[in-house]
């Protein structure tokens, strides 16, 4: 027998006016693992998130969290009957609370020696037992973050969602907030939903992807799974810089400027090849590119170039190029993949 | 699919914020409809259309002349404190708000008195110098020049906030581009501070155009007078309502204006970078100069008239049992008036979310004067006791509560919704996904955070209802006193040593609430204008 999905959307649509934020999405979130809604601001994550928290109505299809349907047209459960937990942007501390107060918050069935002990749990599971008596404002970015998680888990949420949870923060602190915080909601075993901007981020912390861009959803799956086998050259690009070079499928292989490829599963026409950067690399033969620009990165240099008149990114681990030097570049890994053009 | 049947159906837009909101805007929408209906009547007072031009041609011209008038000393009180150094600078930010304590009509008596032709003071300077002064009080010019020392503290405060809040950043970028110091009022600061000024120079004019008080006791008369004579001489409704449709309409079109010239000019003074102004020097004889201006508008606004009254208590035997009675009736009108309509204004804060109308709705109500909005309930008021003959003072008495509610509600909204800000969307959802409904989010959330701004706002009403007159006067139960109305009918008997202790216990009750509210409002923002109004 199966686990019963944490959620699923199926054929969720919201329009505001005449614009449709949220266009027939679909996708199954599985229990106990961290999930990440990816895509660039406008995308329609955060409204899906907020349909899924209850706060608007659906206007088409169905969401279903734990196995019961809480929204359908004209018909939502209110937010407060839901067992969703949310945890917004900018944290929404109760700035009149303190910060136990603000973890007690939700707990309002529960008796006053039992509330504080579960406040207790959650303060010392988040490492901020130390700030009970604390108020809102005095904390930093990070502290208020714990709070507001803690907050929001103290109610045992069947589902939790993150809104952008790491945005605030930056740099070096990020990466240690979010791997501290990633363990802590492994140690739960919660079902997570994290909605981020960032593709890094989203494949660092997440088992499970979705993948969102003009209201509707690309693809889903493991991280993996969605950088090496994209579902479009949109899916694609989500998950980080590509070149794209226009080829024709014929008969089951592309013609493409770095010669003919396997393309058996798709129909005779013009196609697109896409390649994440790093695949081309510099090579004593191969097909020639004209260098734009060339940038030190590190480990080597990264030429921006032309092959065929399309821009590509090419990587140099020898002595580098200038600029208007033609150079041979080869493929050494295998392509991403090759889409019919305007699928 | 059987899941689906477990669904809770809800109808989208029952919401019970909306409704509560619907219930404060309809306190405010039913005194402004009773006065066009009641317009529409039969009017039995015959009064002429000439009459009703006169009125309001007088009404405008004290209007245009006190709107000038509050709008100069106001914005030139303001710059001087905020922008200078000179002796008694910090307390004169504060102390000249003070004349809000102050009913108009009490400084109204007190220079009427005072100048009066056959008074001690211009017998004794005809005798002097062989002339009388050129001037005579009870005139459109002696009106004009108590309403703007009652009126100009909210052109003060505005423009007071307003230049506080200016990015001095603003300021020292014209000084770096060659704009002279003295220049700096008239090329930045003021054009930056055009908003508050419309907004201080709005209120003085509705305040103005709402008093009845003083230009009726220095025998000018407007529409306001006109309304409550039309009432209570020819005691028609309908005749009171049709002076009062003008004053709609004027209440109407200066929320407007004031409107338009606060469109686009939200001006962020980007809260980073702010630092306050370093207000500078002034030489040797500039700076007691400009003591002598603050404190000459301080004494002619506020010590001289109400010293006079004071000067003049001994002269009277107090009606110890009637002031007492009626002190009591301030104090309780006061505290039920402000709470009630602080209650009504959240509930409306709390709801115009949903129904954005009612904040505009509220809006006019503040602009429209007492009197008005009193004649606006008499008709509700005749139709209950034509239902309910028992019905006594109690229902008066609510009505009149319901009066300044109708009338204050923005005055208590403006605090309210300053609080309410504090709230982020994200915090209501945050509550709902916290197991709380639309009410109880509100309560668990809204309520406390706003507390602070309640108690402003409840203080705020306090005192604009101590001072209340019209309104109190029409619907006031029988034999019913509050120290204005006590005060005024003393006046309006030529007896104005017994006005003059009525007058002075409102000033006295007034004054620890304004001045509260004045000192607190150092670090508010330029929109806690009203904050002290």
């Amino acid at each position: 027998m199966t686990a019963v999905p944490a959620l699923i959307c199926r054929n969720v649509s919201r329009r505001y006016g005449g614009r449709q934020a949220v266009d027939d999405a679909s996708f199954v979130m599985p229990p106990g693992r961290v999930t990440c809604l990816l895509g660039p601001s406008g995308s329609g994550k955060s409204t899906l998130l907020r349909l899924i928290a209850g706060l608007e109505p659906v206007d088409g299809g169905d969401i279903a969290i734990a196995g019961r349907v809480m929204s359908a047209p004209r018909q939502t459960i209110a937010p407060d009957q839901r067992g969703v937990g949310l945890v917004f942007q900018d944290h929404a501390l109760f700035p009149h609370l303190s910060v136990r107060a603000n973890i007690g918050f939700g707990l309002t069935g529960l008796a006053r020696a039992a509330r504080a002990a579960r406040v207790d749990t959650l303060m010392t599971r988040f490492h901020i037992a130390h700030l009970g008596a604390a108020w809102p404002h005095m904390l930093s970015g990070g502290e208020q973050q714990r709070v507001a998680i803690a907050r929001a888990l103290a109610r045992e949420p069947a589902l939790l969602l993150l809104d952008e949870p790491f945005s605030g923060l930056d740099g070096r602190l990020r990466a240690d907030v979010r791997a501290a915080l990633l363990a802590d909601l492994a140690a739960l075993g919660a079902s997570v939903l994290i909605v981020t901007h960032d593709p890094e981020e989203a494949m660092a912390i997440a088992d499970h992807i979705v993948l969102m861009a003009d209201g509707r959803i690309l693809q889903a799956g493991t991280a993996e799974h969605c950088f090496r086998s994209p579902a479009s050259v949109a899916a694609a690009r989500l998950l980080g810089a590509v070149s794209v070079l226009p080829c024709t499928v014929r008969g089951g292989v592309a013609q493409t400027p770095l010669g003919p490829l396997d393309a058996a599963a798709l129909p005779d026409g013009p196609a697109d090849l896409v390649l994440r950067d790093h695949m081309l690399v510099t090579a004593s033969d191969g097909v020639a590119a004209q260098v734009e620009h060339v940038q030190f990165c590190g480990q080597g240099h990264v030429v921006a170039a032309r092959i065929a008149g399309e821009r590509v990114t090419v990587q140099c681990d020898t002595a580098p190029p200038t600029p208007g030097d033609t150079i041979m570049v080869a493929l050494h890994r295998p392509v991403t993949g090759i889409f019919p053009r305007g699928a | 699919m059987a899941l689906t049947a477990s669904i809770i159906a809800r109808p989208p837009r029952a919401s019970p914020l909306a409704g509560l909101a619907l219930l404060a805007g309809l306190v405010v929408a039913l005194p402004l409809a009773g006065v066009v209906l009641a317009a529409l009547g039969d009017a039995s007072a015959d009064i002429a259309q000439r009459d009703l031009l006169r009125y309001a041609a007088t009404s405008g011209l004290v209007a245009l002349l006190v709107g000038v008038l509050t709008a100069l000393v106001g914005t030139a009180a303001a710059w001087l404190v905020v922008m200078h150094r000179f002796p008694g600078r910090d307390a004169f930010a504060w102390l000249l708000a003070l004349p809000l304590a102050a009913p108009a009509f009490a400084l109204a008596y007190a220079y009427a008195d005072l100048l009066d032709v056959g008074g001690g003071l211009r017998t004794a300077l005809r005798a002097a110098t062989g002339h009388d002064l050129p001037f005579e009080m009870r005139s459109i010019g002696g009106a004009v020049f108590v309403l703007t020392a009652a009126f100009y503290p909210y052109v003060f405060l505005a423009m007071r906030a307003a230049f506080i809040n200016q990015s001095v950043a603003a300021l020292e970028a014209a000084t770096m581009l060659g704009c002279p110091r003295r220049q700096l009022l008239w090329r930045v600061a003021l054009p930056m501070a055009r908003p508050a000024l419309a907004a201080g120079v709005a209120l003085a004019v509705m305040e103005t155009l709402a008093d009845y008080g003083a230009v009726h006791f220095l025998s000018v008369q407007t529409l306001t007078t006109g309304v409550v004579r039309a009432w209570s001489v020819f005691g028609s409704t309908a005749s009171a309502a049709r002076f009062a449709l003008p004053l709609l309409a004027a209440a109407a079109l200066l929320l407007w204006l004031e409107r338009m010239s606060r469109r686009g000019r939200t001006h962020d003074n980007g809260k980073g970078r702010w630092r306050a102004i370093a207000p500078s020097e002034l030489g040797p004889v500039r700076r007691w100069l400009a003591f002598a201006a603050c404190a000459m508008l301080l004494v002619l606004a506020l010590g001289l008239p109400l010293g006079w009254l004071a000067w003049q208590l001994p002269l009277a035997v107090p009606d110890w049992a009637r002031l007492t009675l009626a002190l009591r009736n301030s104090a309780g009108m006061g505290l039920a008036g402000a709470m009630v309509t602080v209650a009504l204004a959240m509930m409306l804060a709390l709801g115009t979310r949903q129904w954005p109308l009612a904040g505009r709705l509220a809006s006019l109500g503040y602009a429209t004067p007492g009197a008005v909005m009193a004649i606006g309930l008499l008709a509700p008021a005749g139709l209950i006791w034509s239902l309910v003959p028992g019905a006594g003072a109690g229902i008066a008495l609510l009505l009149l509560v319901l009066a300044y509610a109708a009338r204050l509600m923005a005055a208590a909204l403006e605090p309210i919704d300053a609080g309410l800000a504090r709230v982020t969307p994200s915090m209501r959802h945050a509550a709902r996904t916290l197991g709380r409904g639309e009410l109880g989010a509100a309560m668990a959330v809204d309520l406390p955070v706003a507390r602070g701004a309640m108690l402003t706002a409840t203080l705020i009403l306090f005192v604009d209802i101590l001072k209340e007159l019209p309104a109190t006067m029409i619907l006031r139960p029988f034999n019913f006193d509050t120290l204005a109305v006590l005060a005024s009918n003393y006046a309006l008997d030529e007896r104005l040593n017994q006005a003059g202790l009525p007058a002075l216990l409102i000033v006295a009750m007034a004054m620890p609430a304004v001045i509260w509210l004045t000192r607190r409002i150092d670090g508010a923002r330029p929109g806690a204008l009203n904050a002290a109004a």
